[in-house]
């Protein structure tokens, strides 16, 4: 493939050693780089039953197919491992600028296996890799030791670098791996898996071009989206009318296919606060640990506590990752919170907003502001962090946890000083913080509540209620890591247009929202076109937000075709997406991770149903959905398992001999 | 008189992607200009050291075709 390296680097920490691998080509046209190139290389080299946190597992950090062509919005790294928080696939994804990073060393990624004796890091540049002692930067917080690492390896080109924190190096089952100050591929517990072999971070500092079949087309492709992009803007003030808009969407009987371009129109002006208030009213964001509909917290006053004008008003730039012309993200002051250590921060992520605000029933703004640093320091997932303080909460309220369990915390809905001191104590495994700090799933095993504990398959969901979007609830179960909101969303189909650019694929229609319930082929094929073009995005090393802005804003076929020198139709390039999420799944049915035993938690399955707001009276049908989705898959519709005749027809035998 | 060329930056059209960031080999640019993309502040890249060695790769990378190589003489 003419976009990427060819090339992989393998670290081995328990021998301290590192060695260079060429990549067949027939790899990369078969799953591209990224997450398909590391699905394949884990399902090779992981032996079943390895320990996720002993040496046999593998941690890998890939780049995108398309990342460093000069295409736009392909800057994601994706991070590789067996998870040790639900025993099967894991990954989690990251912009920031590491992805070019590990091509500018040479390489499409790097593999690390082993345990070293002593926390280390990795260096690399031009000249090659080297293991070096990171005794001095453990037990630092994530920023201060990228900070450091730059400053002491700054002779050359500024590296990039991904690091753990204290939740990492503290093995929470809920930490992730940082960049750029904060940035976190956070699911999947990939932190403590870089935890448990002592690595400390990777430091990349290579300076080599990176190759494209025809640059001269992807730039003209990029050219073309980057003056769409930089001529949209939406009138300042508007952010208040947010959680109106919401209001209507949740009254709505029907599902209304939206233009992709507006996911770029409300990214650039606010980034993804702007869902907050939306979600607060229209059902899409969960309220009060899954509980409650909006009139019970106060919605509307809720909604107006997260006007994503607030944060505007102390953004002090807007933040772009690496070949973004969007520039979501943002650096915040937040020098004005009184009681905070730190002057500034990543503008957090609407997962975090809802995580700690309203899922939580707190109106604190600024304290959601505060909790975002302290949990982007010691690198753990906001939204394992918010769904476990979430279920404590509950607990509290209800008696299964007293204060003398939680070391004196009066865990209330909306009492965020306690949530603060609870996430000091997981964060350093103090105390009740300790037994948290694993996520909610092992937390309710010790202390009960185990009904108020929200996870799925031992990962905590994103901040998207299934019983708003039931195909969002198929992906949470049916996704090989499962829990994850970034997959495939009613709302995300509509925006796309897939079926302009696959041939199964259904149009998307103006519709009744009662038929998203139903286990019809026709949303299984929908639920199926979602997996496949996400999985696409992870080999190209493509945003989440390029996607949503639907085929015809964001070209990536005419993109891959540019950069590989291919000249494939969508159909090929969703196949690809088949093979990738199949694998996956192999993957899991290797390590016996079952995927028929993962279910949706009955309240997020509306059961019972919700008694007031727009999911008033909704029950899911999600067994049955997912069922439909494996066999749209050509997986057994009874165990989720790959069928050996899907196998074949995708090459997948043939990959795993090479 | 020895010329030597330098990346010379318009920001009407810049998007901020950092992609001429990353293309340097030196590590000569970096996102640091403050400015304003349309209303939104934002940081731009501009030189910030001594390194340049006017290879262009910067300008060949930049997909708004933002950056000119332009002459700059010793002493300038």
């Amino acid at each position: 493939m003419k976009s990427c390296t060819g090339k992989i680097l393998k670290v081995d920490l328990t021998a301290g050693t590192t060695s260079v691998e060429k990549i067949p080509d027939e790899i990369y046209e078969a799953v591209l780089s990224g997450k398909g190139l590391g699905a394949w290389y884990l399902y090779k080299n992981i032996p079943a039953g390895a320990d996720p946190l002993g040496p046999e597992n593998i941690l890998g950090f890939c780049s995108g197919a398309l990342t460093g062509t000069g295409a736009f919005m392909t800057g994601r790294w994706t991070v590789v491992c067996k998870s040790p928080l639900t025993g099967g696939w894991g990954d989690a994804n990251c912009g920031g600028v590491f992805s070019s990073a590990i091509k500018q060393c040479g390489y499409d990624a790097i593999f690390f296996s082993g345990i070293s004796e002593k926390p280390v890091y990795l260096y690399c540049d031009n000249k090659g890799a080297e293991i070096r002692d990171a005794s001095g930067y453990w037990g630092l917080d994530a920023v201060e030791s990228e900070n450091r690492l730059r400053e002491d390896n700054s002779r050359g080109k500024k590296p990039c670098i991904a690091v753990i924190g204290q939740a990492g190096e503290n093995l929470s089952l809920i930490s992730g791996i940082c960049n750029e100050g904060g940035r976190i591929a956070a699911r999947s517990g990939v932190g403590a898996v870089m935890g448990s072999k002592k690595l400390k971070a990777v430091v990349l500092a290579g300076s080599k071009p990176m190759p494209c079949a025809d640059p001269d087309a992807v730039k003209a492709l990029s050219k073309e989206l980057g003056r769409k992009i930089n001529k949209m803007w939406i009138p300042k003030g508007l952010g208040g009318g947010i959680g109106l808009m919401g209001v209507g969407m949740g009254k709505s009987p029907l599902a209304l296919p939206m233009d992709g371009s507006m996911t770029a129109y409300l990214f650039r002006e606010w980034g993804t606060p702007s869902n907050t208030p939306l979600a607060v009213t229209s059902g899409d964001g969960p309220l009060k640990n899954w509980s409650a509909g909006p009139n019970e917290v106060h919605g509307m006053r809720l909604a107006m506590d997260y006007n994503p004008e607030k944060i505007n008003k102390i953004e002090e730039a807007k933040y772009h990752c690496y070949s973004c012309p969007l520039g979501c993200g943002g650096r915040l002051d937040i020098s004005g919170i009184d009681y905070s250590e730190y002057y500034e921060t990543h503008k957090p992520e609407y997962e975090t907003l809802q995580a700690f605000g309203p899922l939580c029933v707190n109106r604190d703004l600024r304290s959601v502001l505060y909790m975002n640093e302290l949990l982007n320091r010691a690198g753990m997932d906001s939204i394992s962090a918010g769904n476990t303080v979430a279920w404590a909460i509950e607990c509290y309220e209800n008696g299964i946890i007293t204060k003398e369990q939680t070391d004196g915390l009066e865990l209330k809905w909306g009492n965020y000083e306690a949530e603060i001191e609870l996430l000091r104590k997981m964060i350093s495994r103090e105390g009740f913080g300790n037994d948290l700090a694993d996520g909610v799933k092992r937390a309710a095993e010790k202390y009960g509540g185990k009904e108020y504990a929200m996870h799925v398959g031992g990962q905590e969901p994103g901040m998207h209620d299934t019983r708003n979007d039931p195909q969002l609830g198929i992906h949470m179960v049916a996704e090989p890591a499962p829990g994850k909101h970034t997959i495939g969303m009613s709302i995300q189909y509509g925006a796309m247009s897939l079926c302009d650019i696959c041939s199964w694929a259904p149009p998307a229609t103006l519709h009744p929202k009662s038929e998203d319930l139903e286990p019809t082929e026709n949303i299984a094929l929908i639920s199926k076109a979602n997996a496949c073009y996400s999985m696409l995005f992870d080999g190209i090393g493509g945003c989440y937000y390029a996607e949503m802005m639907g085929v015809h804003m964001y070209k990536a076929i005419e993109y891959i075709n540019a950069a590989a020198g291919w000249n494939y139709d969508g159909d090929h390039y969703m196949e690809i997406g088949a093979r990738i999420q199949t694998i996956r799944q192999m993957f899991n049915v290797k390590h016996g991770y079952e995927p028929s035993k993962v279910k949706l938690p009955k309240r997020m399955q509306g059961m019972p149903p919700l008694k007031t707001g727009p999911l008033k009276g909704v029950t899911l049908k999600n067994d049955e959905q997912v069922a439909a989705h494996w066999k749209a898959f050509g997986w057994d519709e009874k165990t989720g398992h790959p069928l050996p005749e899907t196998v074949e027809m995708l090459g997948i035998n043939r990959l795993m001999e090479m | 008189m020895a010329a030597k060329k330098e990346p010379h930056f318009s920001y009407r059209n810049c998007v901020s992607c950092s992609i001429c960031v990353q293309a340097c080999p030196v590590g000569a640019l970096d996102l640091t200009r403050p400015g304003k993309s349309g209303r939104y502040r934002n940081f731009f890249p501009e030189l910030v050291n001594d390194r340049c060695i006017g290879c262009s790769m910067c300008a060949k990378s930049c997909p708004m075709e933002c950056i000119n190589m332009t002459a700059v003489f010793d002493g300038e």
